[in-house]
């Protein structure tokens, strides 16, 4: 294990961590309940954590990415249905990354949002096409860490410590009403399918058969997805955290991306809100990045197209023509005019709908001996593996309801 | 596994991506061709590849769908092409002699050759 490596790998997973989603509900998160839903985003990263590692170790024990081997362990028609799922849950969140970008652009420049969208989408191609993997990979990931700027603001401030610690504990505030009761769920729902969105997994997973990894890379893998996502899940808690302590007792809900910067203004000021606003410009279009390439990687293994953004783009033609329509169609989507948050609000309820039907193929791969041989999931694996699953089943069914019955977390 | 092992054909080889010598994913085994009759033993042939393979799986509304949107192509792999069964079929020789590289070989015409690093 090379040190400098893996502290690059966990720098640019805590830097890639956080993306539009997780930005606008870890701040509505703390403004509306306060500091009761920090566990919702604690257990949804162990979940996350859990599945990550699952995919890195497929893809160092069986060598193949998790799509490749999905549809061998599915079939040709439940993996059909569970490609076409995850390309649209996916192709609607890397619009709302494409938006969520234009709009910080917007805060900065003050230039017009769909001319930011369009010019942003462009580069986006452009750095695909033009950097190797790992420097993608690092880029927005390492540039990301200016979100840090959250966490540092949230120290700042003074929180109380003790409320923050107690908002570990699974809890559902006491003396609430009905309404305020479905809220609550909508958002614990919201939460759990922001941090745990399929992409990740894909795009960890197909990374590590692009950087190579063989079993002498199990532990980077899972060193990587603890303490990354786990170090990377503190920026979104702080976000809710100083939300929470500035936002709730205001009355004030943050419902748009430059809302969530003003915690960085208040106690820094000018630079902090500079600082911010540049952490969630790399990190959310880090994600567009992520979402689209994700994509391609799945219709490519899904096909057995020759795929990889280590090969020059000419390479693998087909692979490179999927990731290049995506961004087009992604950019498609916000020309529409529809609202980012309103994107937001889709890409995590469709994500939310589709999920365990992405993560069940992951799960019965990770278990086959025959693939994995020693290394299948022991016990600990299986039981945390499963409870997850039943957790997100149990989210993907209550999802649409809660966001009919309290309009999309707005009461 | 090798080919001459014995193999579930459709748990253990259907849906398997495809390597070939050069290191190159070059299709999924869409289907198998057999011979020899029913009530009798049967041989496993070759591989087949391409949409019109994975088409005949499907429902026959999304079976027409993919014959008119990306065609009826199916091409064969001999069973003696076949180094190993394991998580990916490994070919002995290069897709490209196979005629497995065709759909690659038409979208590389619209890539531009340069620009990246």
């Amino acid at each position: 294990m090379n040190p400098l490596e893996l502290t690059l790998g966990i720098m640019t997973a805590v830097g890639g961590f956080v993306d539009i989603s997780e930005l606008v509900f870890a701040a509505r998160a703390g403004s509306t309940f306060g500091y009761a839903l920090i566990w919702v985003f604690a257990f949804a990263t162990i979940g996350i954590i859990i599945f990550a590692e699952m995919s890195g170790r497929v893809a160092a024990v069986a060598k193949q990415p998790v799509f490749n081997l999905m549809r061998h362990r599915l079939g040709l028609k439940l993996g059909l249905v569970t490609l076409a799922a995850s390309v649209i849950s996916n192709l609607i969140t890397c619009a709302a990354e494409i938006g969520g970008v234009a709009l910080i652009l917007n805060y900065l420049t003050g230039a017009p949002y769909l001319l930011l969208a369009a010019g942003m989408t462009v580069l986006l191609i452009v750095s695909i096409w033009v950097l190797p993997f790992k420097w993608i990979e690092r880029t927005y990931g390492l540039l990301g860490l200016f979100m840090i700027v959250f966490a540092v603001a949230l120290v700042a401030i003074h929180p109380p410590w003790d409320q923050i610690a107690l908002g570990l504990v699974p809890q559902v505030p006491s003396g609430l009403s009905t309404k305020e009761l479905l809220t609550f769920g909508y958002f614990t729902v919201a939460i759990l399918s922001a941090v745990m969105f399929p992409y990740e997994v894909y795009f960890y997973s197909s990374g590590g058969i692009e950087e190579g990894w063989t079993p002498k890379d199990l532990l980077t893998n899972r060193v990587t997805s603890i303490v990354g996502m786990g170090l990377g899940s503190l920026l979104a808690i702080a976000i809710l955290a100083s939300s929470a302590q500035l936002f709730g007792p205001a009355n004030v809900d943050p419902e748009i991306p430059g809302s969530a910067a003003l915690q960085a203004a208040i106690p820094f000021g000018k630079w902090g809100l500079i600082l911010a606003l540049l952490g969630m410009l790399f990190a959310v279009a880090g994600a567009a990045v992520e979402t689209c390439l994700a994509n391609a990687y799945s219709i490519a293994q899904y096909f057995g197209w020759m795929w990889g953004r280590r090969k020059k783009p000419w390479e693998a033609p087909r692979f490179t023509m999927s990731w290049i329509a995506l961004f087009g169609l992604a950019f498609g989507i916000v020309l529409t005019g529809v609202d980012v948050m309103t994107l937001v609000e889709f890409a995590v309820l469709f994500s939310i709908l589709v999920l365990p039907l992405t993560y069940l193929p992951l799960l019965l791969l990770a278990g086959d001996q025959k693939f994995m041989r020693e290394h299948a999931n022991g016990a600990v694996a299986k039981l945390l593996g499963w409870f997850y699953f039943g957790v997100i089943t149990m989210a993907a069914v209550a999802a649409l309801p809660l966001f009919f019955l309290t309009s999309g977390g707005n009461g | 596994m090798t080919p001459k092992g014995r193999i579930k054909l459709v748990s253990e080889l259907l849906d398997l991506p495809l390597i070939d010598s050069e290191g190159k994913y070059c299709g999924i085994v869409d289907d198998v061709e057999l011979t020899g009759r029913a009530g009798n033993s049967l041989k496993f042939r070759a591989l087949l590849v391409g949409p019109g393979a994975w088409a005949r799986r499907l429902p026959a509304w999304a079976s027409w769908l993919v014959r008119i949107t990306v065609g009826a192509r199916v091409t064969r792999v001999p069973i003696d092409k076949i180094r190993t069964i394991g998580p990916a079929v490994r070919l002995k020789v290069p897709g490209r002699e196979l005629g497995l590289h065709q759909s690659e070989d038409r979208a590389v015409r619209w890539i531009p050759r340069k620009g990246a690093l």
